[in-house]
C-alpha cells in the first residue's frame, strides 16, 4: 500500500461520490435526468457550462427541498455509519464488530417505539430522533457499565454485555409493540426499517454536528486507533492506558452511531460490510481507513438508496433494506476472496 | 559499592494472578549493562516475573525500584519510555505491517494530539535496518515467517529507545539460525549499554551469550549470577525435576545441557507395547525387553 495507491483510491472514492450524488438527485417518481442534476449545479455554481439545458422551477424546488436533504442526509449517515463500524473493530480488534454489537440499534429502536407509544412522533418532527438517540445511550452505557470489572474493559466481555443488552431491548419492544395500536405498530414497522424517506433539511440540520463531529474526533483519534487495534497487550506495552482511550471512543462512536439511526432508523451492514471492504482496498492503518469508510459509507448509502427509488416503477424499496441485499452477497464474496489468498 | 546506578532494585516482592501467588520473597538487583537470562521450567513462574518486573501486575508485599523511584510512582507512558516488553504471543488481528507495527514503538514518545515525525521515519528505519526486515516494511506481519516476525517486534522493542528490553521468549518456535540471532542482537544492544531481561528456554544459548542467569523453581529464584554457576548439574536438576548433565564440550569451548532419560520401568514397557501395536513389525514377533 503506498502513497499512490491511496491517493489512486481517493480519487475512485471522490468520482463516485460525485456520480452516487447526482445519481441520486436524479432518481425518482418525479422526472430529472442526470445531466438535468449536473446542469443544476453548473447554473448554481456560475459556471457556463451545460447552458442549453433547462431546469424548470418546480425540479428545482424537487431537487432543493425533497432530493437534495435525502440526499445529504444520506450521505452523512452513511459516512457516520461506516466511520464508526471502522472504529469499532479497531476498538475490539474484531473485523466482525459493528454499532449493533454494543447494543446502540435494539436501544434505539426502544426509544423510537417509546416516542410512537407517546405520539410525540406526530407532534413534533424531533421527538422520536431524540428519544431514540437517549434509548441508545442508555443501552450503550448499560453495556459498559456490565462489561467493567476494576476499571477494566476486557473485549469478550463487553461483546457479550452488548449481545444481553441487545436481547433485553428486543424483549422490551415487542413487549411494548403487543400493547400498541395497530396503526402505531405500522409506524414503527417504518421506522424499524431504516429509509431516507420524507427526511428534510431539519433532519440534516439535526445530524450534521453531532455526526460531524464524531468523525472529525475518530479521525484525530487514528494513531491511538492503531495502537488499539494491536491488541489490549501490545498498547500496554507501548504505555498506552487503554481502558481511558476505549472509553473515550466508545463514546465517540456510539454519539455518531446514535445520531445517524435516530434520523433515518436502524439501517444495517454500513458499519460493517464498509470498513471491511476499505480494509482491503487501503490497509487497515486508520489514518486511510476512517476517511476511507467516511467516504465508502456515504457512497455506499447513497447508491443503496437511489437504486431502491429506480427498481420499481411506481414505488420504493427502503434503503435498509437495499443495504442488506446489496451489502450480503458482496460482503460473502469478499471473505471468499480473502479466505483464498490466505 | 559500585559507582553504577542500578536499573532496577527488586526487594522481597510476592505476587501473581488475583489470589494466585506465583512468585514469593524474590529480591535481587539489576546492573546497567546487564544481559540475564530467567530460566525454569514451565510453570515455574518467569513469565510472571518479568510481567512483574514491567508494572502489569500488582505486588502483594515488597517493592521495585527502577532508576531509584518507585515503579508504582511511574506513569505508563513514563515506564514505555523506560521500559520496552515484548510478549510471547503477539496475536494480530489486521493486516498490519512491519513499518505500522515498529512505529507503535514511537507511541509513549507522542502526545495524544501528536502524528509521527520524520525523525519517528528515521528511528524507525533504522531500527528494522538493524534488524535485517527493511525489505519487509510494507508487508502484512500476518504474511510473514515466524523469525521474520520476530525480528520486526525486535525492531519494534528497540524503536521504543528505552534503557531496559524485556523479552519472552523471543526465540522460540525459531530455526536455529534465528535463534541465536536474537540471542546476538542482545548481547550487542548490551554492549552499548542497555540493560536485556529475557525469559530463555535454550539453555545451550542461554551459557553463551548471558551475562548472568536467573534460576526459578516454583516461583522462587534458587540460583542468580554467572551462567557457569547457575548451570550445574545439582541446581538445573533440582530446578527441572529429571537429571540434568551440563558438560564443557572440548571442541567448541560451550556448555552442553541434556537430560539422561530415567530408567524404563516395566510400567512403560506395557505402555510401549499398547501404543506400538503389531502393525509395524510385519507379523514378526517384537521383543519389548
Amino acid at each position: 500500500m503506498n502513497n499512490y495507491h491511496h491517493k489512486l483510491i481517493a480519487v475512485i472514492l471522490f468520482v463516485a461520490l460525485l456520480l452516487v450524488i447526482c445519481t441520486s438527485l436524479s432518481a425518482g417518481q418525479y422526472d430529472l435526468s442526470f445531466m438535468q442534476v449536473v446542469a443544476w449545479f453548473f447554473h448554481k455554481m456560475g459556471l457556463p457550462f451545460l447552458e442549453n439545458i433547462n431546469v424548470t422551477e418546480q425540479q428545482e424546488a424537487v431537487l432543493m427541498f425533497i432530493r437534495s436533504p435525502r440526499t445529504v442526509v444520506g450521505l452523512l449517515v452513511g459516512a457516520g455509519l461506516a466511520a464508526s463500524g471502522a472504529v469499532l473493530q479497531g476498538l475490539f480488534s474484531n473485523p466482525l464488530a459493528d454499532p449493533g454489537i454494543i447494543g446502540v440499534s435494539s436501544g434505539a429502536t426502544f426509544g423510537a417505539v417509546i416516542a410512537i407509544i407517546i405520539g410525540i412522533n406526530s407532534t413534533s418532527l424531533v421527538g422520536l430522533p431524540i428519544s431514540a438517540f437517549i434509548g441508545a445511550v442508555i443501552a450503550v452505557s448499560l453495556t459498559i457499565g456490565l462489561a467493567t470489572r476494576h476499571g477494566r474493559i476486557p473485549v469478550l466481555t463487553l461483546l457479550l454485555a452488548g449481545v444481553v443488552v441487545g436481547m433485553l431491548f428486543s424483549a422490551l419492544t415487542a413487549a411494548m409493540l403487543t400493547i400498541m395500536d395497530d396503526h402505531k405498530v405500522q409506524q414503527y414497522l417504518f421506522w424499524t426499517i431504516g429509509s431516507l424517506d420524507y427526511r428534510r433539511w431539519e433532519h440534516v440540520f439535526m445530524g450534521v454536528v453531532p455526526i460531524s463531529l464524531g468523525i472529525i474526533i475518530m479521525m484525530l483519534m487514528a494513531r491511538h486507533l492503531n495502537i488499539l487495534a494491536l491488541g489490549e497487550a501490545e498498547a500496554k506495552a507501548v504505555g498506552m492506558n487503554v481502558t481511558k482511550f476505549r472509553l473515550i471512543l466508545l463514546a465517540v462512536a456510539t454519539m455518531t452511531t446514535a445520531s445517524s439511526v435516530c434520523i433515518t432508523g436502524s439501517i444495517g451492514f454500513v458499519g460493517l460490510i464498509i470498513p471491511h471492504m476499505m480494509r482491503m482496498l487501503v490497509g487497515p492503518n486508520h489514518r486511510h481507513l476512517l476517511p476511507a469508510s467516511m467516504v465508502g459509507g456515504a457512497v455506499f448509502l447513497v447508491f443503496c438508496d437511489a437504486v431502491g427509488r429506480m427498481l420499481l416503477p411506481n414505488s420504493e424499496i427502503n434503503v435498509g433494506i437495499m443495504t442488506a441485499v446489496l451489502g450480503t452477497p458482496y460482503f460473502l464474496y469478499l471473505l471468499r476472496k480473502n479466505m483464498d489468498i490466505r | 559499592m559500585s559507582l553504577m546506578k542500578k536499573i532496577l532494585s527488586v526487594k522481597n516482592i510476592t505476587t501473581g494472578y488475583d489470589k494466585n501467588i506465583i512468585i514469593t520473597n524474590a529480591s535481587f538487583d539489576v546492573n546497567p549493562g546487564e544481559f540475564i537470562g530467567i530460566i525454569g521450567k514451565n510453570g515455574a513462574g518467569k513469565s510472571t516475573l518479568l510481567k512483574s518486573l514491567r508494572g502489569f501486575l500488582p505486588l502483594v508485599k515488597g517493592s521495585i525500584t527502577l532508576f531509584g523511584k518507585e515503579l508504582k510512582s511511574y506513569s505508563q507512558r513514563e515506564l514505555a519510555v523506560q521500559i520496552a516488553y515484548l510478549q510471547q504471543q503477539v496475536e494480530m488481528t489486521f493486516d498490519y505491517t512491519a513499518r505500522d507495527m515498529v512505529m507503535a514503538g514511537r507511541y509513549p514518545y507522542k502526545k495524544w494530539w501528536e502524528q509521527s515525525s520524520d525523525s519517528d521515519a528515521d528511528i524507525v528505519d533504522a531500527c528494522m535496518q538493524y534488524t535485517g526486515v527493511m525489505e519487509l516494511a510494507n508487508t502484512p506481519i500476518r504474511a510473514m515467517s515466524g523469525g521474520q516476525r520476530q525480528r520486526v517486534y525486535l525492531a519494534k522493542v528497540l524503536a521504543q529507545q528505552t534503557h531496559v528490553l524485556f523479552l519472552d521468549e523471543p526465540a522460540s518456535g525459531l530455526d536455529l539460525f534465528y535463534q541465536e540471532e536474537i540471542f546476538r542482537f542482545c548481547q550487542e544492544m548490551c554492549k552499548y549499554g542497555k540493560t536485556v531481561i529475557m525469559v530463555v528456554h535454550e539453555l545451550n544459548l542461554a551459557a553463551r551469550y548471558c551475562s548472568r542467569l536467573m534460576l526459578l523453581k516454583e516461583g522462587n529464584i534458587i540460583a542468580d549470577g554467572n551462567p557457569g554457576d547457575v548451570l550445574t548439574d545439582e541446581l538445573l536438576t533440582e530446578a527441572y525435576g529429571v537429571d540434568i548433565r551440563s558438560l564443557i564440550n572440548k571442541e567448541t569451548g560451550h556448555v552442553d545441557i541434556f537430560t539422561v532419560p530415567a530408567p524404563d520401568d516395566s510400567r512403560k514397557k506395557e505402555l510401549i507395547k499398547t501404543i506400538i501395536g503389531d502393525k509395524h513389525n510385519h507379523g514378526k514377533a517384537v521383543a519389548y525387553e
